[in-house]
């Protein structure tokens, strides 16, 4: 069976390919929308000689574009979405190009679509601090709160389960937390923020919901390819997760030194009410980035389960600890960012 | 206080600049935008969402009978500025577009006799010359303390790699990759705005040279997109620069005009005007003086800023808001408008005669 990866030459689409070639897939398709991202995915290919991993540029924008890249495809994997940019350019590379590929899906036999969605879509503000986000805690109902990103996955996963009750097909949705590893972020925006200059420690004892991209990867693959998850979501966090103290720590050990400034949750609150405040009366003449709303689902705190995801038999690949001193020794050989 | 009618606005195009134009339409008094369409749902959708705007349309003409609307925003790619211009005036709105106004000076003139013919009126956001530093060059002018106009320095930086930059050079099939001028034409209204007001009647003499200055080959359309732009102009007894320039930094963007009398540059992006300093005691001593009355009225400038930003007039598109009130309040009081029709077919002349110059093959051409 072909399986089809988009956004595969992404920081997560390549792994979701290599490990698909782990798990002994030989017919892949790779879907990217720049070929000068195909080389990462070339060379992975490469130590899998017996498989076949076909490269197609696709921009899933364009909808002529989708029907043969998709056809012959019993699993499609939909990694790609937007990090950045404008609204209107996210919600284009997230939203749109997501209904487009789903248009052709539903006319193309039988596939099974495998969603990476995200921790973003949960509405967690209207939760307790420290209580549990699993599968069953509801979808965000404020997104215009939120921030773009979170608003775009939202509306992205909300566009599969509305095509899913129109007609029906194989949907498997994964949400994953804070997705790391070698060339990813450096600083989720849960353990903080650069403020000209100074990092602001904003997660404090959060627990963080980490994934290390590898296993991450592997959780999707395992839900791909099992048979009972059709219908299913599962959050992807690994085991042993530290707190946002915890990783600032080590990465200052590890990585390098950096000052920061711890802010307690209540006074971010309090300085987001400031903020949001005055930028109403300034009539926008500076942006709410902070408002209590967004402050409580960022540093308000939750704590997170895996075992649902365990039931279908997936297990980090690598532990936190072995995958924080990888990412972080990489971090560290980065070469200094040129301007 | 007498009781202002509330107008009640639309947006047609749900793209990035639409942004701009639902945050300064939130905080103006006089006006509720009350729905917003694209022929892509999910963008209308996702723009009325987060601007709290009750309504959303995929089809412009379901909008316009449905809502009831006094002035429409158009905020589209320009190539269909002028059939949604028609649509907007057959249901009775009032426009306002984003520039450029449409893709040519002969559809621009078509636009115009479409809002005219049908009764009603427009306005184009030209927004920094509304900024209160260009606002104040409209006084000096008035005050006459530049004397007579002998040259104009128009000059705009661009970012490729900036976030509208990247829209455009990451997609080949970006519509501003369609255009005829490509970038210039999206851009370069910027640069015309502020020169052909201070020209006098009469249609300038215009000799425009463009290159690419970029070395990246991408192998597709985007190749073809020219980056840097100058232009000399001449009408009457005034001449003028115009830049637009993709690789000096910082970005800058200013105008500079030499009087008989005076010489003042603007600065768009630091809100500042200050006057050329020069020597008015002779010898060394005389040369010590000007620097620091330079500095005085940046020091001045700098205080009006402040003021401005306790005032909460700072916003980044103060001047859209200025324009906005002005328009608008020109519909309400059926006033003189605050950009007059023939400034705006002048600003068309001149980049379809750019374009024609710079990008010979598309001469003619439509997107």
């Amino acid at each position: 069976m072909k399986i089809l990866v988009t956004g595969a030459g992404g920081f997560l689409g390549k792994v979701i390919v290599e490990r698909l070639l782990a798990h002994g897939q030989t017919d892949l398709r790779a879907m990217v929308r720049d070929t000068a991202k195909a080389d990462g995915i070339r060379q992975i290919a490469a130590k899998y000689p017996d498989a076949t991993v076909e490269i197609v540029a696709v921009n899933l924008r364009h909808p002529p574009e989708i029907p043969a890249a998709i056809a012959g495809c019993g699993i499609v994997i939909h990694a790609a979405a937007a990090l950045k940019g404008s609204a209107a350019e996210m919600f284009m590379d997230s939203v749109v190009a997501s209904r487009n590929l789903l248009d052709a899906v539903m006319k193309a036999p039988a596939t099974r679509i495998v969603l990476v969605s995200s921790f973003g879509v949960f509405g967690v503000a209207v939760l307790d601090r420290f209580a549990i986000v699993d599968e069953r805690t509801p979808m965000e109902e404020r997104p215009e709160n939120r921030d773009i990103y979170s608003h775009s996955k939202l509306r992205q996963e909300q566009l599969f389960w509305e095509y899913r009750a129109k007609q029906p097909y194989e949907l498997v949705v994964l949400r994953p937390g804070v997705i790391y590893g070698p060339g990813g972020g450096h600083f989720s925006t849960r353990v903080g923020l650069n403020m000209f200059g100074t990092f602001l420690h904003l997660g404090g004892r959060n627990p963080l919901p980490l994934t290390f991209v590898e296993n991450c990867a592997e959780a999707i693959v395992v839900a791909a390819l099992e048979p009972t998850a059709n219908g299913e979501v599962y959050n992807v966090i690994d085991d042993d997760l530290i707190t946002a103290n915890q990783y600032l720590r080590l990465y200052k050990r590890q990585v390098k030194p950096m000052r920061s400034i711890k802010v307690p949750f209540s006074v971010m609150m309090l300085l987001s009410k400031v903020v949001e405040r005055y930028s109403t009366s300034s009539k926008g003449q500076l942006p709410a980035v902070f408002t209590p709303y967004k402050t409580r689902v960022m540093w308000g705190g939750n704590r997170f389960s895996n075992a649902k995801l365990k039931g279908i038999g997936w297990k980090p690949l690598i532990s936190t600890k072995d995958a924080l001193a990888q990412t972080f020794a990489s971090f560290k050989a980065e070469p200094p960012k040129l301007k | 206080m007498a009781q202002v009618q509330e107008l009640r606005v639309g947006i047609v195009g749900c793209g990035k600049i639409a942004d701009g134009h639902a945050d300064v339409l939130k905080f103006l008094p006089g006006a509720r935008l009350v729905a917003v369409c694209d022929r892509e749902l999910l963008l209308a959708e996702q723009l009325a969402v987060r601007a709290g705007v009750p309504a959303w349309y995929d089809d412009l003409e379901a909008m316009l009978a449905a809502e009831n609307l006094d002035v429409v925003h158009i905020t589209t790619p320009p190539g269909v500025h002028l059939a949604l211009t028609r649509q907007c005036v057959a249901a009775g709105a009032h426009v306002f577009l984003e520039k450029p106004l449409a893709l040519t000076a002969p559809d621009c003139a078509a636009l115009i006799e479409a809002v005219e013919s049908g009764g009603r009126r427009m306005s184009i956001n030209y927004w920094p010359n509304f900024d209160p530093p260009a606002m104040e060059l409209k006084s000096m002018l008035t005050r006459g303390t530049l004397g007579d106009i002998v040259h104009i320095e128009a000059f705009i930086g661009y970012d490729l790699s900036g976030a509208y930059g990247q829209a455009l050079m990451g997609d080949p099939g970006h519509w501003v990759n369609r255009l005829p001028g490509k970038l210039f034409q999206n851009m370069m209204d910027h640069i015309f705005n502020r020169i052909v007001p201070l020209f006098p009647s009469g249609e300038p003499d215009i000799h425009a040279y463009a290159y690419k200055r970029r070395a990246a080959v991408m192998g597709n359309e985007t190749d073809k997109l020219l980056d840097e732009l100058r232009v000399v102009m001449k009408s009457g007894g005034v001449s003028a620069y115009g830049t637009l320039c993709s690789h000096a930094r910082p970005i800058s963007n200013t105008l500079k005009v030499f009087g008989t009398k005076n010489t003042v540059e603007i600065d768009f992006n630091l809100r500042t005007i200050i006057l050329a300093g020069s020597q008015n005691y002779p010898s060394s001593l005389g040369r010590l003086f000007p620097p620091f009355e330079m500095a005085r009225q940046y020091f001045a400038q700098g205080q009006k800023n402040v003021v401005a930003f306790r005032h909460h007039e700072f916003q980044f598109f103060a001047g859209m808001s200025r324009l906005l009130e002005l328009f608008y309040g020109a519909l309400r009081t059926d006033g003189p408008l605050p950009i007059s029709y023939q400034e705006m077919l002048s600003v068309a002349y001149v980049m379809d005669e750019v374009i024609a110059q710079v990008y010979p093959a598309t001469k003619g051409g439509a997107a």
